[in-house]
């Protein structure tokens, strides 16, 4: 492997050291959710972290290494490769709180739908690559990768988790903004999704028509479904601007926050750094999506720039819908914030997409031999 | 190679983006502003007021039935005595409170309550089952006890008694280990969980799922209102295979003896009855057990936990005989008409063997043989069977390995072969152990389950099946989530005729004049069986009598129950063991008990049917022995 001296030059160190960041401000919010937790299940929640962030490491060193244009060979089977895993998962996968997620792997689990957050981007990017247009995109050109997003939304419905699959599909139609698509076929679409959203309700789980219902009126059920938001915004709201304190959270550390070292870690880190805390973070995501932006424009070919600005989406999406879902502004839908929330495999996975950030950065003077 | 081409230009679309993301983060950072700074008062003081406390509520756990629907297991209320250490004021006063109110040691009060460390917000378990006087006496003090709360929970219940302690289980605190394990990650300290028998391996069915209820408590941690109550989730109910009038008459058959009682049902391998003495009694486990309860019941010599049905091992003495008869049999070694003279001894080398009747049996054949259990005949046809073809035709019937049945610690008792005792003792076989391995003595070793599921295989025609105690399982709205079939291991590779012939003569062993086990004759249907005593090695005279063994299965014809006895220093099975098998097919097919008491005087070595008593009526004509 020759290691260009562009390369190091041109290494993105910011993005690298934003991530270093985030991730460091979530074991510590996990160090702090760790101490509320009772149940004597072994190793910590953050040591567990620590250890899944030293893989992602090897991971994101990993997607350095090759130039990034061999994703264009494999962004296909990928694809399959991911849609594969999902119906695995659906059959032999792991039951944890009702939701067949996990496909145990030894000593983690590992959730295949994590993985479909990248195939898709990869494979939209390669799509839009090879059907390059100087204009924007009809029916004709936009149904075979909507198929796709929603096989793959579909599959992860299925387990239930309608938090990622509303994601994928939020990608998909970023990409899709992105690459310009026809009037009339906006027109044609939105006036069908009018239709067809009534009917997708009778196909949601009960508990997920809860959440919705609940998510509109939390007040009407402070114990039920609706306790999850109620809680969560008393935790956020009673941090005030200068917080309680680390380890300090009554909310957090009541159990009254229910998952509160996965979907709802931030909640316990706003209530326990308050405002300024909650701004600091929510500063270092938009700087993140930024940064992704900025490597998209800046990158060298079209593949490179939806890749980026693909992945640059997964990071808004998700930040955008976890925090909102925290202060009560999107519904519970269950979407880990990236580096913040315990998780493996979404440690992982958004520790590749940010490798393939810096690939993408490093790379874009260098002209392929 | 990428072509260079003329970029599209996208700046309106980054333009775009950039706008929704500074838009998108402003609302959040809004969003914040809003909740922390200009509501973060009010959200405080919900946060302080939000003195809201989780208490968990137990689910209901799954009952257990008999086979035709009799309560085995439920569940009664119990009180158990939580404390929330965040709302406890003053630690000294209230270990001194609970001293006074309950009737618990110090020092273990004080061991719980050192515990808080572990979460100040979660209810600390005290004391479980608190009875209806310390309920009293806390429910008048409880005001002066900010903290203490008290919670209802099922509690096992037995309301037939304790029937089958030993396959049905006991509960008990989950330990440290357990929770460690990962096993149970619905649990917490201070929860109940199954630690034996059925209650154990089916511990995940019949577990159910926790429910919380939420009080709302002042600032002095005292409860004010009930908010609200998640409903746990009940167990599911699970059909055991036992038969409770069996059960029972079982081990009240044993009762002040120590020993083990399997009956089966030949046709699926279902387990009727498992009984085996001494027993203890499960309720005990649900309520506090002091220190010296528990040592008092792990330090019984008759070790009462031990379910010696399945993990005792004895020598199967004389029963092990059809093993024998039905291999030299399929072997070709004798037919029904091959006799041995018995004198009474058998010379081998310069060993002598005795038969039990010292007088000897004369001209023997293989119906006579088992029907009064000649050793000198079995002798001969083992030393001519040879070890290793007799562990064989012993590993078809499952001896030698646990039958599998769905019970932790099973034993797998002991066939001895050549290679074994090579490997073992680094010796050769040596043919004179052949002789006593013959008559079931020797290294031979079987659980009581073991010959149960053997004599079901004779009765049904040869097929092994799996004993199983689980019928089914079913939710608590009734709803069949589970139904076990018969699993049949193998089918013994001999012939139909060899197992009639066998059959036959453990017919004439009950039935005929002389038989040994003419003490379990029944009026009505024909039973058939065999008697059995196994050497205990090494007790000298005091009180070191043989064990008593008895197998038998009814009706000859169409064998619905299979039944294996042993009781423990019985001495010899036609006495001790044939009436204990005896009232298990009379409770089985509702027969009424006539002339009790006969044939009880028999022993193996002299067999009943001695002429001063009646002898039965015959049930049966001889033709109706004759099964196809």
């Amino acid at each position: 492997m020759w290691i260009d001296r562009r390369f190091i030059q041109n290494f993105n160190w910011s993005l690298l050291l934003l991530m270093i960041i985030l991730i460091s401000v979530g074991v510590i919010n996990l160090y702090s959710a760790s101490q509320a937790g009772t149940e004597a299940k072994g190793t910590p929640v953050y040591l567990k972290q620590i250890l899944l962030v030293g893989v992602g490491f090897l991971a994101l060193m990993a997607v350095l290494w090759f130039d990034y244009h061999l994703l264009l060979s494999l962004a296909y089977p990928l694809l399959g490769f991911s849609v594969f895993l999902l119906l695995t998962v659906l059959f032999v996968g792991k039951t944890v709180s009702g939701s067949q997620r996990w496909l145990p792997l030894g000593l983690f689990s590992f959730q295949p739908s994590e993985l479909a957050k990248i195939a898709l981007v990869l494979a939209l990017a390669k799509y839009f690559y090879t059907h390059e247009k100087n204009g924007r995109y009809g029916f004709r050109e936009l149904a075979l990768p909507f198929g796709l997003a929603l096989l793959l939304a579909g599959l992860i419905m299925k387990q239930p988790d309608l938090g990622t699959a509303v994601l994928l599909l939020l990608i998909c139609f970023s990409v899709f903004f992105f690459v310009g698509v026809a009037g009339k076929t906006l027109i044609v679409s939105f006036s069908g999704l009018a239709v067809l959203m009534p009917i997708s309700w009778f196909f949601l789980k009960d508990y997920q028509k809860k959440r919705v219902l609940i998510f509109l009126q939390p007040e009407t059920d402070p114990l039920g479904a609706g306790y999850h938001i109620l809680q969560s915004k008393i935790a956020v709201g009673s941090g005030g601007i200068w917080g309680k304190g680390f380890l300090k959270g009554t909310q957090g550390q009541l159990r009254f926050l229910p998952e509160h070292h996965t979907d709802f870690a931030f909640s316990l880190l706003a209530e326990e750094w308050g405002f300024l805390g909650a701004l600091l973070v929510v500063t270092l995501f938009l700087l993140l999506v930024l940064w992704a932006l900025n490597i998209a424009r800046q990158s060298r070919d079209r593949f490179a720039m939806l890749t980026a600005y693909g992945i640059g989406a997964v990071f808004f999406w998700q930040s955008v819908i976890n925090i909102g879902m925290v202060v009560g502004l999107v519904p519970v839908v269950g979407v880990p914030l990236p580096f913040i929330s315990y998780g493996g495999s979404s440690v992982i996975v958004s520790m590749i997409g940010i490798g393939l950030l810096l690939n993408i950065h490093m790379r874009r003077f260098v002209i392929q031999s | 190679m990428l072509e260079q081409r003329e970029p599209i230009d996208f700046s309106k679309q980054f333009l775009i983006t950039t706008v929704v993301i500074l838009a998108a983060f402003f609302a959040l950072t809004g969003r914040f502003w809003y909740l922390q700074i200009l509501k973060g008062d009010h959200f405080k003081k919900m946060a302080e007021n939000n003195r809201v406390r989780v208490l968990p509520v137990p689910p209901a756990r799954g009952i257990l039935f008999d086979r035709n629907g009799l309560m085995l297991v439920n569940s009664r209320p119990s009180f158990n005595l939580y404390v929330i250490p965040d709302d406890v004021q003053d630690w000294d006063l209230l270990k001194e409170q609970l001293t006074r109110l309950l009737d618990m040691e110090p020092d273990l009060i004080e061991r719980r309550l050192a515990q808080k460390k572990a979460s100040p917000f979660q209810p600390l378990p005290i004391k479980l089952d608190i009875t209806s006087e310390e309920l009293g006496r806390l429910e008048t003090f409880k005001y002066m006890m900010p903290g203490v709360y008290i919670e209802v929970s099922p509690q096992r219940n037995y309301p037939l008694g304790p029937v089958a302690p030993h396959v049905i289980g006991y509960l008990g605190e989950i330990t440290p280990e357990q929770l460690k394990s990962g096993k149970y990650p619905e649990c917490r300290l201070g929860d109940y969980i199954g630690q034996w028998g059925l209650e154990k391996e089916y511990q995940k069915d019949l577990g159910g799922i926790k429910g919380g209820r939420y009080l709302e408590v002042d600032a002095r941690g005292r409860e004010v209102q009930v908010l609200g109550v998640q409903e746990p989730t009940a167990g599911n109910n699970l059909v055991t295979t036992l038969d409770w009038d069996l059960q029972k008459t079982a081990q009240e058959a044993l009762q002040g003896r120590a020993g083990a009682v399997v009956a089966l049902d030949p046709r699926s391998g279902e387990v009727l009855a498992m009984a085996s003495s001494p027993a203890f009694d499960p309720s005990t486990f649900t309520r506090k057990l002091t220190a010296k309860d528990w040592q008092t019941l792990l330090s019984d010599p008759l070790k009462p936990f031990q379910n010696r049905a399945i993990q005792g091992q004895y020598p199967p003495g004389s029963t092990y005989k059809m093993v024998v008869a039905l291999a030299a049999l399929e072997e070709g070694l004798v037919t029904p008409e091959t006799t041995f003279y018995c004198n009474g001894t058998f010379l081998f080398g310069n060993r002598r063997f005795s038969c039990w009747r010292k007088g000897g049996h004369g001209s023997v054949n293989l119906h006579k043989a088992i029907v009064q259990s000649c050793d000198v005949y079995f002798y001969n046809v083992g030393l001519r069977l040879g070890v290793d073809r007799l562990a064989r035709y012993a590993q078809y019937f499952g001896l030698g390995q646990p039958t599998g049945v769905a019970l932790t610690s099973e034993k797998g008792g002991l066939i001895p072969t050549s290679l074994w005792k090579l490997k073992r003792y680094k010796a050769p076989w040596h043919p004179g152990e052949t002789v006593s391995l013959s008559i079931g003595q020797g290294y031979n070793l079987v659980t009581p389950l073991q010959m149960a599921v053997l004599t079901a295989a004779l009765a049904n025609g040869g097929k092994v099946y799996r004993p199983y105690l689980v019928k089914k399982l079913f939710s608590p709205q009734g709803r069949i989530l589970k139904e076990f079939s018969p699993v049949q291991l193998r089918s013994l590779p001999v012939k139909a005729e060899h197992l009639y012939l066998i059959r036959k003569a453990m017919a004439g062993v009950v039935n005929e004049p002389g038989g040994t086990g003419y003490a379990c004759r029944l009026w009505g249907i024909t039973a058939a069986g065999k008697t059995g005593t196994a050497q205990v090695v090494g007790l000298g005279k005091k009180g070191g009598r043989d064990h008593a063994w008895f197998v038998a299965f009814a009706p000859l014809e169409d064998p619905k129950l299979a039944v294996a006895v042993l009781v423990e220093h019985g001495g010899h099975g036609g006495d001790a063991a044939a009436p204990i098998a005896r009232k298990l097919f009379q409770a089985y097919f509702h027969l009424i008990p006539r002339g009790s008491g006969t044939g009880a005087s028999s022993t193996e070595e002299t067999p009943s049917g001695e002429e001063n008593q009646t002898p039965p009526t015959p049930s049966v004509r001889p033709e109706e022995y004759r099964v196809d």
